[in-house]
């Protein structure tokens, strides 16, 4: 016998919206009924209160995925909108990139106000795949948006993601990787920006299995007062993977005393021959700079945001499509200009 | 040009307490003088080129500074700038991610958008820092590297003097621009600053040592000790204290 759970309304609109449901969202339906929506009690979620971001969300929504029908060969481009819409709502897809070939995955997310949105892809890469998946996360203020999801690379697979959040009321991009290493090679960025009351999580998980495997990882970050960032990166490395090099950053800079950033790096070793490394560093506007800077004309304004600007763009100067690469520093831009 | 009457001015030490450090400063640079400030150590030099300039945590306790007419203590540090004030800092900090070009683009058009002046073009203004590289020799190489990021102490100095020629300011402020400078960059720097001297420019060099004023021959030095200017006099000034060293003036000023 379980104890019956008494669901909060935002819970049984998930339940409701998956009725019948397979697959990953049956799973997430059945996690849902038996353990609710995840709170701080939850050790992957001690940061990210679910529950309480999703208290204004009753009913069921819709999530609409556009650019599914994209054929998958090489060279190709495939771009996925995916769009909550008020009320909780779920949906997932599973991408395989043929052996050899060479895709672009672009994935923008928004949401409407008051939506509870869960995004789930799997993805395999096939020997000698290569993926440089890009996420822009920009457009979902006042919403709990979840985008999670399940790479698997063959040997000499390799994938590139780049994610940019701009957050919302919680906003979390969750990356669980198995990499083989046999000449596999994984790299993981991402950049967040964070107004005040705006949450972004970035979590992810490096499984490495296999000998030989390379993974770096860079996340950068910013948060205003009253923003919140929250980085949770986990290498694990079986005994298996001898020779394994990974490498994961975490920088942030606090805009303000009142921002908030918590940031867990992990690893979990079990093979001895490995070189495996891991940092984090939390800081603020170098003062020193600013002066200089406005000495030389540049008002604060701008000296701040070009100070900013310089400090997140790392991550995405590795985006390869240049246009896109551009695009994603307007983007950061943009907001910086409204952040200040 | 440039009007300093009995300047006081506190500075925000570490621990959060207000140390005086200018203690009554008078100072009266006009267009087209070249002023000295020599001094030892501690005596207020580079709290004085900060305070000219607004950094936070400087503070006017008492007195005046008046530039072109307009008190500066009302000013932004940005406002002062595009009013023409330039400081080539002793320590010139470096920007990581931010290319020279860029910078000195975006510093030079803040400026003129806030006197109310066109912006320049991109063409007008890779001409214009060409033109300005090739004087001091600075390749275009350099200029396309973030601002300062693993420049020598000496090429750092250069760059100041660099974007000195680019904006142009009607008054500059060097503060111990000799300081870490090879004979050779002494020299070039020197050319570069000489070339900036001008009938409606001011300009006060700040310096320990009188080798800088060999290269820029001062109109007026002054010695500062303890906060204060405590004497003035001609270039012959300079090779004095250099003879002579700054006991004497600690004396007086204590």
């Amino acid at each position: 016998m379980t104890a019956t759970l008494t669901h909060t309304p935002a819970e049984q609109a998930l339940i409701d919206a998956l009725d019948g449901a397979t697959g990953w969202q049956a799973q997430l339906r059945e996690a849902t009924l038996t353990q609710g929506l995840p709170t701080r009690r939850h050790e992957l979620w001690k940061w990210s209160d679910l529950r309480r971001a999703a208290n204004d969300v009753t009913a069921p929504g819709r999530m609409i995925v556009t650019g599914l029908d994209t054929p998958i060969s090489d060279g190709a481009r495939i771009e996925l909108d995916v769009t909550a819409s008020a009320g909780a709502s779920a949906a997932d897809a599973e991408l395989v990139i043929p052996a050899g070939a060479s895709v672009t995955l672009i994935e923008r997310y928004s949401a409407e106000a008051a939506a509870l949105g869960n995004w789930h892809l799997k993805i395999t890469l096939q020997d000698g795949a290569r993926l440089d998946r890009i996420i822009l996360a920009a457009d979902k203020p006042d919403s709990a948006f979840i985008a999670s999801s399940e790479i698997a690379l063959a040997p000499n697979a390799r994938l590139h993601q780049r994610a940019l959040d701009f957050g919302g009321r919680l906003s979390r991009i969750e990356t669980h990787v198995t990499h083989p290493g046999e000449g596999a090679e994984v790299d993981l960025g991402g950049v967040y920006l964070l107004e005040g009351g705006h949450h972004a999580d970035s979590t992810s998980v490096v499984h490495h299995t296999g000998p030989g495997g390379v993974t770096k990882q860079l996340v950068k970050g910013a948060a205003a007062a009253k923003g919140h960032g929250v980085f949770q990166g986990k290498f694990i490395v079986d005994r298996a993977a001898q020779q394994t090099d990974a490498r994961m950053t975490h920088r942030a800079m606090m805009l303000d005393d009142r921002a908030e950033i918590d940031a867990k790096p992990e690893l979990e070793i079990y093979a001895d021959d490995v070189q495996c490394a891991h940092g984090n560093a939390l800081g603020a506007l170098d003062e020193t700079a600013l002066f200089y800077m406005r000495q030389r004309g540049i008002p604060a304004v701008r000296a701040r945001a070009l100070l900013i600007e310089s400090f997140l763009a790392e991550p995405l100067d590795a985006i390869a499509d240049e246009t896109l690469r551009e695009d994603f520093k307007v983007q950061l831009r943009t907001r910086l200009e409204a952040l200040s | 040009m440039l009007k300093i009457d009995n300047l006081h001015c506190q500075v925000e030490t570490q621990d959060g307490e207000e140390k005086p450090i200018l203690k009554g400063l008078s100072l009266d640079v006009p267009a087209g003088e070249v002023h000295a400030i020599m001094g030892p150590n501690g005596s207020g030099k580079s709290t004085l080129s900060y305070v000219l300039t607004g950094r936070d945590g400087y503070e006017v306790t008492q007195g005046s500074m008046v530039f072109e007419g307009e008190d500066l203590s009302e000013l932004e540090p940005e406002e002062r700038a595009a009013a023409g004030l330039y400081l080539s800092f002793q320590y010139p900090v470096e920007i990581p991610g931010v290319p020279t070009i860029t910078f000195l683009k975006e510093a030079l058009n803040a400026q003129r958008t806030a006197r109310g002046e066109d912006e320049v073009t991109a063409p007008e203004f890779m001409k214009l820092i060409r033109e300005k590289a090739k004087q001091l020799g600075v390749s275009m190489d350099m200029l396309k590297r973030p601002v300062n990021v693993g420049f020598s102490g000496g090429e750092k100095k250069r760059m100041e003097i660099l974007q000195a020629l680019v904006l142009e300011p009607k008054f500059m402020i060097l503060d111990e621009t000799d300081s870490g400078l090879d004979i050779d960059a002494l020299k070039t720097v020197s050319e570069g600053v000489n070339a900036l001297r001008a009938p409606e420019r001011g300009m006060l060099v700040i310096t320990h040592y009188q080798r800088l004023l060999d290269h820029i021959t001062p109109d007026v030095v002054h010695i500062m000790a303890n906060g204060k200017i405590v004497k003035s006099g001609g270039p012959e000034l300079a090779r004095e204290l250099e003879a002579e060293g700054y006991d004497k003036y600690l004396g007086e000023a204590a």
